[in-house]
């Protein structure tokens, strides 16, 4: 998650294209074992696409576009082969490399037990809360209901091999228990009956500063964590106006960026002062994928109010009536701000943001809709979005993950979204541009890391100069808040791990190699 | 009449309410003469910040400096950054460093911090150690850094010519600025909120908002009920089953409950203070009317009712002059539990994310949900929802004191 790179855990060592780029080789361990003590094969990874594909399951329909077969070539091989286009070379690389790291394994026997199960109806294969599935990971689960999930340490766990860690997850329960909000949670974490905390606690600093309470997080200063998400503020580009890029571009100018991130976020965000405003996140891995230079003269810091009235008068959108409030076309500029009710932060933010209008002469009003009425509205593009309401409105962007920030760019800025009846993708603005779908289109094929860098510096030089949406704060794949009472050693920076262990919750990708790390404070 | 309300404020309890009640319409009438500020404003980039007097710290740099020389100054500058926690602190880890415990004396602080600067290394780890203790240990480091020093600190500035840092002036250890000459400073007299607001500021516009709404909603609620109490107490008969009918409709289906499904229904984008206003009016009439219709009950068949009757008025006429006048004290109590009800409603609605549309006006049921979302209530930013509170009390206890005094007035069983 740190740098972009994908670290083999169940394969041996990495993956590799063929020359042509329309296959990938890989190994599975020979260590690597189910809990019932039957290895890991080749067969299996090759079966749970070969179902995938049978029943069409979502990651079956999502994916074969891009791969053509996964086979087995011996107990250990697997080969990927990618879907082909015209032009012989793999429709998308990119995707097919992703598939690697974003889909489980499932047991070859274990699947054939439940197909005979559910009888082959794929609404039941579904459905079945799969109790006895056989898995090949460290823990098993042990007791659920609806507020908490405990997971029980398999001793048998083919980790403890010497070519592994050679030795067991230091923790023998994971519970992972369900609060009924934020405060609950909160609450829990100050009592030490918690000790990995991934919700938002506001002020997270009061818990050390003020209250001398042994919790600490991923960074020892604010922003606390690492942000990997963007979340976004998109404009209606069909809204009067709003089709102007020194309209749009206006409003982003003039937004107050460090009061978002100091009073909504409480300072749990990077400023955009310390990481420069672009489609990646705050990593290292997909900061170095562009040039920064290249670009620094379209960016901005924001609260520059004489520079948006200066954009604007250059653009001819001045007050001509004199009443206060900028005109486009003769009428009157002014929008309506919104994302959905509840949502704390992003309120607080959309707060921010109308106030930036005023001081421009462009009038910024807000509204909260409820959450089932926002998100039938925003993610239904093959319409344009509604004339009054949505001028200005927010939404997420992808966090981390092995096709970033190619994803994310495209969800932002790819116009192949427009059109669908519920786009859950992105560019809900419905912004269109040619030369950014054609350089979208190119990137997952291309090898070449001058180039790369080339064309998201490209992008990225797009995005700042036609402003299609704009990013309010940085946000972290999963807030990282340690309570280090009983345990100690959990991942925060410099912590001297090789691959870095991620600040998420010990549970998801590389991070549950922070498992092995953990001691106990008083042993 | 007069004479009536020379009674009434002989009532100490009508008139300790009554002032309260005064007071806070006072503030709330006078203060935005004085502090111009839109209530909404956002002033602080951050959250919470605490009471008390800020003083602009660029401001002071340039100010006249005086003199002062007070005599445990320096001590109290030490105590400030070294708690006798932190001197325990500093012993632990000097032990754990290796310095046997004899040589360590937390009491001498130059000595202790000889040794600390000497063996502190933020990169060693001591066994147990976690990584909080780690990070305070480093800030400690942080915060100690020229604590014992005796001279100045120098204040440079860029010299936008050659670009160069060149020095303006020193402050000095025993420099102190006379707060009332400083260019810039502001009393938030009870701090910050979520938004970065001045909470007073805020809270005097919220309980303006909050006394309008609990007026309208309490007018309407008293007004419906009233008038359908008169009707069905004189008038009787099928008007009467008709109207306790749908009264006993409301009656069973709780009040609060009806409130909060129409709130949500309304939908945010119409929920302005005055809607929650009518919509609290409307649902909370029922037990005026039941009150007034047995106290019409009872008079209508009194002599000057009938005689009245006699006389040819019509219904309006005798229930306006003959029965309304008896029950008029009664109407008033009810009236301003109805007011301090509505606010306690529009509190109540507020909390739960159903009160009126956030960003318009202030509302004390607003101010005590936001306060709720960003935890003030956990992390013990405690002025962000007491105040409100205690307004809300002080209301509310005002006008029921009120009303026990007017009761007391009124009421002969209760006269002393």
């Amino acid at each position: 998650m740190l740098d972009g790179q994908m670290y083999p855990f169940l394969a041996d060592g990495d993956f590799e294209w063929n020359a042509d780029r329309t296959e990938i080789t890989f190994k599975i361990k020979s260590a690597a074992k189910w809990n019932d003590g039957t290895p890991v094969t080749a067969e299996d990874v090759a079966y749970t696409w070969a179902t995938h594909v049978k029943y069409n399951t979502p990651t079956g329909s999502a994916n074969t576009p891009y791969i053509e077969n996964i086979e087995a070539v011996d107990a250990q091989t697997v080969v990927i082969k990618a879907k082909l286009g015209e032009d012989g070379k793999a429709v998308n690389p990119l995707l097919v490399e992703a598939y690697l790291s974003t889909n489980y394994v499932i047991q070859k026997a274990w699947t054939e037990v439940l197909e005979e199960r559910v009888a082959g109806d794929p609404t039941a294969l579904l459905a079945d809360p799969a109790e006895d599935v056989a898995y090949s990971g460290a823990y098993g689960k042990y007791f659920a209901d609806d507020t908490k999930v405990v997971y029980i340490r398999n001793e048998e766990y083919w980790g403890q091999d010497a070519s592994m860690w050679g030795k067991l997850p230091a923790p023998k329960y994971l519970a992972h228990v369900i609060f009924k909000d934020n405060a609950a949670g909160t609450t829990a974490l100050q009592a030490g009956e918690v000790d990995v905390s991934q919700q938002f606690n506001s002020n997270v600093q009061d818990f050390w500063l003020e209250q001398g309470l042994p919790i600490s997080t991923y960074l020892p200063e604010a922003p606390y964590g690492i942000g990997a998400s963007l979340p976004t503020a998109f404009f209606n580009l069909n809204s009067p106006g709003l089709d102007q890029a020194a309209v749009r571009k206006a409003i982003a100018i003039a937004v107050d960026y460090p009061t978002i991130i100091a009073n909504a976020m409480t300072n749990q965000s990077a400023t955009f002062d310390q990481v420069p405003r672009s489609l990646m996140n705050p990593t290292d891995g997909e900061q170095a994928l562009y040039d920064h230079d290249a670009v620094a003269d379209l960016q901005w810091a924001g609260n520059d109010i004489e520079g948006a009235k200066a954009l604007l008068d250059e653009a001819g959108v001045v007050d001509s009536d004199g009443d206060g409030w900028r005109e486009y076309n003769g009428e009157k500029l002014s929008y309506v701000a919104t994302c959905p009710n509840g949502w704390s932060d992003w309120q607080a933010a959309i707060e921010v943001v109308a106030a930036a209008g005023k001081e421009i002469g462009i009038e910024i009003t807000t509204n909260y809709p409820e959450w089932s009425v926002y998100q039938t509205v925003v993610t239904k593009s093959d319409a344009p979005l509604p004339e009054e309401g949505y001028d200005i409105f927010m939404m997420w962007s992808d966090g981390a993950g092995p096709t970033q920030p190619w994803g994310r760019i495209r969800k932002l800025l790819s116009s192949e979204f427009i059109g669908m009846p519920s786009n859950w993708n992105g560019n809900w603005g419905q912004y269109s541009n040619p030369d950014a779908d054609a350089l979208i289109n190119a990137i997952p094929a291309e090898t070449d890391e001058a180039k790369l860098k080339e064309m998201y510096t490209e992008l990225v030089n797009i995005y700042l100069t036609e402003v299609p949406s704009f990013t309010l704060m940085y946000r972290p794949q999963s807030f990282h808040t340690v309570n280090e009472s009983v345990w100690t050693n959990f991942p925060h920076a410099d912590d001297g791990t090789n691959p870095p262990v991620p600040p998420l919750d010990l549970t998801d990708g590389w991070s549950i190699a922070g498992l092995y790390n953990l001691t106990l404070v008083n042993p | 009449m007069k004479h009536t309300i020379q009674q009434v404020f002989r009532s100490g309890k009508f008139v300790l309410g009554f002032s309260i009640f005064s007071a806070i319409l006072l503030i709330v009438i006078f203060y935005p003469m004085f502090v111009k500020d839109s209530p909404l404003a956002i002033l602080g980039q951050g959250t919470f910040f605490p009471p008390g007097i800020y003083v602009n710290v660029y401001d002071s740099m340039s100010s006249t400096a005086y003199t002062l020389n007070l005599p445990d100054a320096a001590a109290k500058r030490v105590a400030n950054k070294l708690s006798e926690e932190d001197r325990l602190s500093i012993k632990e880890w000097l032990v754990a460093a290796g310095i046997p415990e004899s040589e360590i004396d937390t009491t001498d602080t130059a000595k202790l911090l000889g040794q600390w600067s000497a063996n502190f290394d933020p990169k060693k780890s001591i066994p147990g150690m976690t990584n909080a203790r780690r990070n305070y240990f480093i800030r400690l480091n942080t915060s100690l850094k020229g604590l014992l020093s005796t001279e100045g600190a120098t204040i440079s500035q860029t010299n936008p010519e050659t670009n160069e840092l060149e020095q303006v002036d020193t402050v000095n250890q025993k420099d102190y600025v006379n707060v009332g000459e400083v260019a810039n400073t502001r009393i938030l007299l009870l701090g910050t909120d979520n938004f970065g607001r001045d909470i007073l500021t805020e809270l005097v516009a919220a309980t303006r908002v909050s006394l309008q709404i609990g007026f309208v909603a309490g007018l309407i609620a008293t007004l419906i009920g009233l008038t359908l109490g008169l009707l069905a107490g004189y008038i009787g008969g099928l008007i009467d089953d008709i109207i306790m009918f749908v009264t006993n409709l409301f009656t069973v289906i709780p009040t609060f409950v009806l409130l909060i499904l129409i709130s949500f229904s309304i939908g945010q984008e119409q929920r302005g203070a005055f809607t929650i206003a009518v919509v609290i009016g409307l649902t909370s009439w029922v037990w005026t009317a039941r009150a007034v219709r047995s106290q019409v009950i009872s008079l209508r068949n009194r002599d000057h009712v009938n005689l009245s009757k006699l006389s040819g008025h019509s219904i309006v006429h005798i229930i306006l002059n003959d029965i309304l006048p008896y029950i008029a004290s009664y109407v008033i109590m009810a009236l301003i539990l109805q007011i301090s009800s509505g606010i306690l409603a529009e509190a109540g609605l507020s909390i739960l994310g159903l009160g009126p549309r956030t960003t318009e006006v202030p509302t004390l049921g607003l101010m005590m949900n936001w306060a709720m979302i960003y935890q003030a209530h956990i992390l013990g930013n405690w002025w962000a929802y007491l105040p409100v509170l205690v307004t809300i009390a002080l209301i509310t206890f005002s006008m029921n004191l009120m009303n026990t005094g007017l009761d007391q007035v009124f009421n002969p069983a209760l006269r002393d």
